[in-house]
């Protein structure tokens, strides 16, 4: 598994997009006092700092939803990687095999499988068709490769919303100690003209 | 967990207010991403070792058993029987995978481990006290 996972390339981004799912790039602030100074912002840092506040909780929502995409696809992996392990295992068999089958949950059923040159494949959809076990392998790796190609997408958006959050924790941080700076410097104007 | 600038304002002087440039700001990105990715691998190196652990106990645990045996392991959803060497063969199969994906998860987390010792060290360098870059552990 770990050599196909190696082998899938990332499909390429889309034109002008850092990322797949068009995630907003955060601003970074190079100097706070002229991005203090921008008419949005007017100077004021609570306002500021709430709106950033916002930003990054978008973010972390978004980390969230990405999260969840992650686990499915990494669930899907290993059920592929196990569907071709036993077309791997039907196709070396010679003679009559004893199996128990999972009939409903926790109740399984004894049965014997002769030799087989086919299988069957359930598509989604209500959908199932006999497949050659050849081609059944072929369309399951297929399907394996789109499910690892989907997940290096998933984990490259992740990675660029990482980014995005920690520009705007860092961004926070400095807005924060520009507030705090100007407090000091008013408190300190008043108290040497009193 | 994640590396946070702790600036903030217990530890704060204002004359430590350091000037980000866009390279450290991107140098603080790379640590926190290399960070998450970090945790990942833990995870998945911690499920693989639990996967080791417990073929290594079936396999102790059919040890005893006649040759004849039937032995059921399951594969996918169904249960396949199969006698002792033909089980024997399948667990070790299935553990000498597991033992690649192990290495291979090790090697991956020693790489990313070396590389957040180089960015630590030059961030330390850079904003001294005024940065966090410790995990919980």
């Amino acid at each position: 598994m770990t050599g196909l996972m190696d082998k899938v390339e990332m499909p390429k981004l889309p034109e002008n997009q850092k990322s797949f799912a068009g995630i907003p790039e955060a601003v970074f602030v190079d100097e706070i006092d002229n991005f203090m100074g921008l008419s949005d912002n007017e100077n004021n840092w609570e306002k500021t700092l709430h709106k950033l506040d916002e930003q990054h909780g978008k973010y972390k929502f978004m980390q969230f939803n990405l999260e969840a995409r992650k686990r499915k696809l990494k669930q899907q992996i290993p059920d592929l990687e196990r569907s071709l392990q036993m077309i791997e295992i039907l196709r070396k068999q010679t003679e009559d095999k004893e199996t128990q089958f999972l009939l409903s949950n926790q109740i399984f059923c004894k049965t014997t499988i002769p030799p087989t040159k086919t299988v069957c494949l359930w598509l989604g959809a209500n959908v199932m068709l006999e497949y050659p076990l050849d081609e059944a392998e072929s369309l399951l790796k297929a399907n394996m490769e789109s499910a690892i190609a989907n997940l290096k997408i998933v984990e490259h958006d992740k990675d660029f919303l990482r980014d995005q959050c920690t520009t705007t924790e860092v961004n926070m941080a400095r807005v924060y100690n520009w507030g705090i700076i100007k407090q000091r410097q008013a408190a300190n104007k008043s108290q040497t003209s009193s | 967990m994640a590396a946070k600038v702790s600036s903030n304002s217990k530890a704060f002087q204002p004359d430590s207010d350091v000037h980000i440039t866009f390279e450290d700001q991107q140098k603080i990105n790379n640590f926190a991403k290399l960070n998450a990715r970090l945790e990942d691998l833990k995870v998945e190196l911690e499920q693989n070792k639990n996967d080791l652990k417990q073929l290594e106990e079936a396999k102790d645990e059919i040890e005893l058993f006649d040759e004849d045996e039937q032995i059921w392991s399951l594969i996918g959803e169904v249960f396949l029987g199969n006698d002792l060497s033909g089980t024997q063969q399948y667990l070790t199969e299935t553990q000498e995978k597991t033992k690649l994906e192990i290495k291979d998860i090790e090697h991956k987390c020693a790489d990313i481990q070396e590389k957040m010792s180089g960015l630590k060290a030059q961030l330390y360098h850079r904003f001294g006290n005024n940065i966090s870059l410790e995990g919980d552990d």
